[in-house]
């Protein structure tokens, strides 16, 4: 009974701060106040402020993860609404996304080896632009670590939603394919969400490259691993 | 009412979501359930087997409240402390430069094609009207 108790507060804690981080930004709309990131701070200062361990934390969290599944099939709804647009540019899209996803894995992996960061390192964030079970599977799959992965993962999903908007101010794209899609390869659901902004089209566009980077992914990731040579 | 018909929504959601994850696990697929079942929605979606009414509501409440979905899992950097040292600087260092990175080039590239492509079709319709008047 207690447990349920401190699992319903938990659930009660992460949707309050998100809400109020959501009005916050909605109020003042400075980009680095993105919900995913602020709603994340509060509520790790008051975990650590509590003293409570994210093991116990996720007994309430888990059931909020458990949406994320059935969330990602939602994603089908704007797909189906925009599929005209979907037919009409399936060749820049599919070309897209295959630049966007070679040119992601391929610059972290060449830039930590450049860094000096060691080889299970590496392998773990090579697939940091996929979708975290996406990612997670890669990531082992090419002898890295998953809970690694998933934080690489989560960073460039908010780094990404907020550096997103003068990335595309400074190189000019202004196109909602582009910023859709671009979004979408880079940043995964995180980036999809922060796409909804823009327009619907944005948003089907980077729920589609997500989908597809996750596929492509998959397969491009021990190549890119090969040529890096580990 | 309304509260009714979007929990159900939900249900057939997540019945895609249990598909999807039996077809990954019936044929050990790395790509995850969740993408197999957003598939298998969109195809059921064209095909009109699965009228769009259905899920409507289901959909657009849950995509409302996507980010907090993630909420959860993000706070688990908190396990991660490690992220502070030099070597957590270094790898945090590579991922936000090559995530700026790739969206660079992604969005340029695709909005060259998008571009070519549409310039290509104004040529071709050009040609059409100028074989037409000659």
């Amino acid at each position: 009974m207690q447990q349920a108790l401190f699992a319903f507060c938990m659930i009660l804690l992460t949707v309050l701060a998100y809400f109020a981080m959501t009005k916050l930004y909605k109020r003042y709309s400075y980009s680095f106040l993105l919900p995913v990131l602020t709603a994340t701070v509060l509520i790790i200062v008051t975990l650590v402020i509590l003293n409570i361990p994210y093991k116990d934390y996720m007994m309430g969290g888990q059931w909020i993860t458990s949406l994320l599944g059935p969330g990602v099939v939602a994603l089908a709804y704007p797909l189906y609404k925009q599929r005209h647009y979907l037919m009409k540019y399936s060749f820049t899209i599919a070309g897209g996304v295959l630049i966007a996803t070679i040119s992601g894995m391929f610059s972290v992996g060449l830039l930590s080896k450049i860094l000096g960061i060691n080889d299970t390192l590496t392998l773990s964030i090579i697939p940091k632009s996929l979708t975290s079970p996406v990612a997670m599977e890669v990531a082992e799959g090419l002898g890295g670590n998953a809970s690694i992965a998933t934080v690489c993962v989560t960073l460039a999903g908010i780094f990404g939603a907020l550096a997103a908007p003068a990335i595309f101010k400074m190189m000019r794209v202004h196109s909602p394919i582009g910023r859709g899609i671009a979004l979408g390869s880079a940043s995964h659901a995180i980036g999809t969400s922060k796409a909804a902004e823009y327009s619907e089209l944005t948003f089907s566009m980077s729920s589609v490259a997500m989908a597809l980077c996750a596929i492509i992914g998959t397969f491009i990731g021990p190549i890119v691993a090969g040529l890096l040579r580990f | 009412m309304k509260i009714l018909t979007t929990v159900f929504q939900f249900g057939i959601l997540y019945l895609f979501y249990f598909i999807g994850s039996y077809i990954q696990n019936y044929f050990h697929l790395a790509i995850p359930g969740s993408i197999i079942g957003l598939l298998l929605l969109f195809i059921c979606l064209c095909l009109k087997i699965v009228p769009v009414k259905l899920i409507e509501n289901g959909a657009t409440f849950l995509l409302s409240i996507l980010v907090l979905l993630f909420v959860p899992t993000t706070v688990g950097i908190m396990n991660y402390p490690s992220l502070l040292s030099i070597h957590g600087v270094l790898l945090v260092a590579a991922i936000l430069l090559s995530t700026g990175i790739s969206i660079a080039i992604a969005g340029t590239a695709i909005q060259f094609f998008e571009k070519k492509g549409q310039k290509r079709t104004e040529v071709q319709e050009c040609n059409k009207l100028s074989s037409r008047s000659a």
